[in-house]
């Protein structure tokens, strides 16, 4: 007994260093498959509000750009409440929508407080979390596109997984023919992404507009991802480079999309899959 | 330890860590040269702070900046890592002389090429481990070895810098 006391005291620092070692590694290792964080990040309360106030300072030297991206956003909307105003008062007789579809996704609006581009796995953090009625895996949008997901909250800030991040795919289409693909970020450059699964017959060209699918899980349809920006022939699918329609190194304003009617959707699907079984 | 010594290296951490999570977080060049001189503190502790205390802040330093950089442990793993290796780089490199018995870790006092071979060893086995556990796998190989070799650069010659700063 003695000697394994011994032992330890003399290989203490081994000991302390394997503990530690694996303790970090398997906190990396539950936060990337699981989602669940053991330890600090800049959702926790004391980190944000220093993240916070950090983020406060550095926007206040870009309330130019972020005003006048807001214009151009509420042109962008005016423009189009017009135009629809015009085709509904065309023809209201045939209008005949289902409320409960038209209405199932709402908006949220958040500040993205802190945000990273240059890492391999890109996390971003807003200020609205479970006590606004933001779960995980809601959609992330901002008023140029496709943001990302929401991958955990605390109570008042969330960690979303930005489209620049390893695992994040991204159901898409090609707005013009409708075909689908996945948009993946192949870790290189912040503002490229790739498009994957396109077929080598497709006609695609350069500036096609991508946006996401109807079929997506997380987003709703139609939100602009980016534009083509070079089309190469590969062995078996189109090797296509989009251009992102967001600057992620300028995110200021982004919009989480609550669907109202995921889980009655979820709650379908599982069923589905139980009764293959 | 006398309390000065502790003060003094209590002041340097805050310093290292409040540059890191401030200014350097935001600051990476070209998208693939980042600075990570927070490590500048863990190389400059002094030779008196025993291993196991050693390992401890090493570990607890990372653990700081992961919660600032959403890495969830990587910076805690690899900086634990050269907490751990530290003495034996130490003992692999010992000056001709040997190591007085209040060594303090700094140009000033090593000698420049001493330095930067101590810190060049143990930043690179810490970028190696940060830039490859944060892949996850060895797909980018080539992409990650450049973001090494060009953080690996900006950080040495960060600490170095700061180095010529230090109160004399």
């Amino acid at each position: 007994m003695n000697e394994l006391f011994l032992f330890i005291s003399r290989s203490r620092a081994f000991i302390l260093f394997a503990i530690l070692e694996i303790f970090a590694l398997w906190c990396v290792y539950r936060f990337n498959n699981y989602g669940s964080a053991i330890l600090f990040n800049t959702t926790s309360s004391l980190i944000a509000k220093s993240v916070k106030t950090q983020n406060s300072i550095i926007r206040y030297t870009k309330l130019n750009d972020i005003n006048e991206n807001l214009a151009r956003e509420n042109m962008r909307l005016n423009a189009q409440i017009a135009q629809l105003q015009n085709t509904i008062s065309k023809d209201s007789s045939n209008l005949n929508l289902d409320s409960a579809f038209i209405g199932r996704y709402t908006l949220e609006y958040a500040e993205a407080i802190n945000f990273t581009t240059n890492q391999r796995n890109n996390f971003i953090t807003i200020n609205k979390g479970s006590n606004d009625g933001i779960q995980p895996n809601m959609a992330v949008i901002s008023a140029t596109g496709v943001i990302g997901k929401v991958k955990m909250c605390s109570a008042n800030m969330s960690l979303v997984t930005s489209i620049l991040h390893s695992e994040n795919l991204v159901s898409s289409k090609i707005k013009k023919t409708g075909k689908l693909g996945s948009v993946k970020w192949d870790g290189l450059n912040p503002r490229e992404v790739e498009l994957l699964y396109i077929d080598l017959y497709e006609t695609i060209q350069k500036g096609d507009t991508i946006v996401t699918s109807d079929i997506n899980s997380v987003f709703p349809g139609n939100i602009m991802v980016g534009r083509v920006k070079s089309v190469k022939k590969g062995q078996q699918f189109l090797n296509i480079t989009l251009n992102l329609s967001t600057d992620f190194r300028n995110l200021s304003y982004v919009y989480v999309v609550k669907n109202s009617l995921k889980e009655e959707q979820n709650s379908l699907e599982s069923t589905i899959s139980n009764t293959k079984k | 330890m006398t309390s000065n010594i502790l003060i003094s290296n209590i002041a340097r951490f805050a310093f290292y860590l409040g540059l890191q999570i401030i200014l350097f977080r935001s600051l990476v060049l070209f998208n693939v040269s980042f600075c990570f001189i927070y490590l500048g503190a863990l190389l400059a502790l002094p030779k008196e702070v025993s291993h196991t205390y050693l390992i401890l802040i090493s570990f607890l330093s990372g653990l700081v900046v992961d919660a600032f950089y959403n890495t969830m442990g990587m910076h805690a793993a690899a900086c634990t890592i050269i907490g751990y290796l530290r003495p034996y780089v130490l003992l692999l490199i010992t000056p001709q002389r040997g190591y007085e018995e209040k060594s303090d870790f700094s140009i000033k006092s090593m000698g420049f090429i001493w330095f930067v071979t101590y810190a060049g060893i143990l930043v690179l086995i810490h970028h190696f481990f940060i830039f490859f556990l944060e892949l996850g796998s060895f797909s980018l190989f080539f992409t990650t070895l450049l973001k090494i070799v060009c953080s690996f650069l900006f950080t040495i010659f960060m600490i170095i810098i700061f180095q010529y700063f230090r109160k004399k």
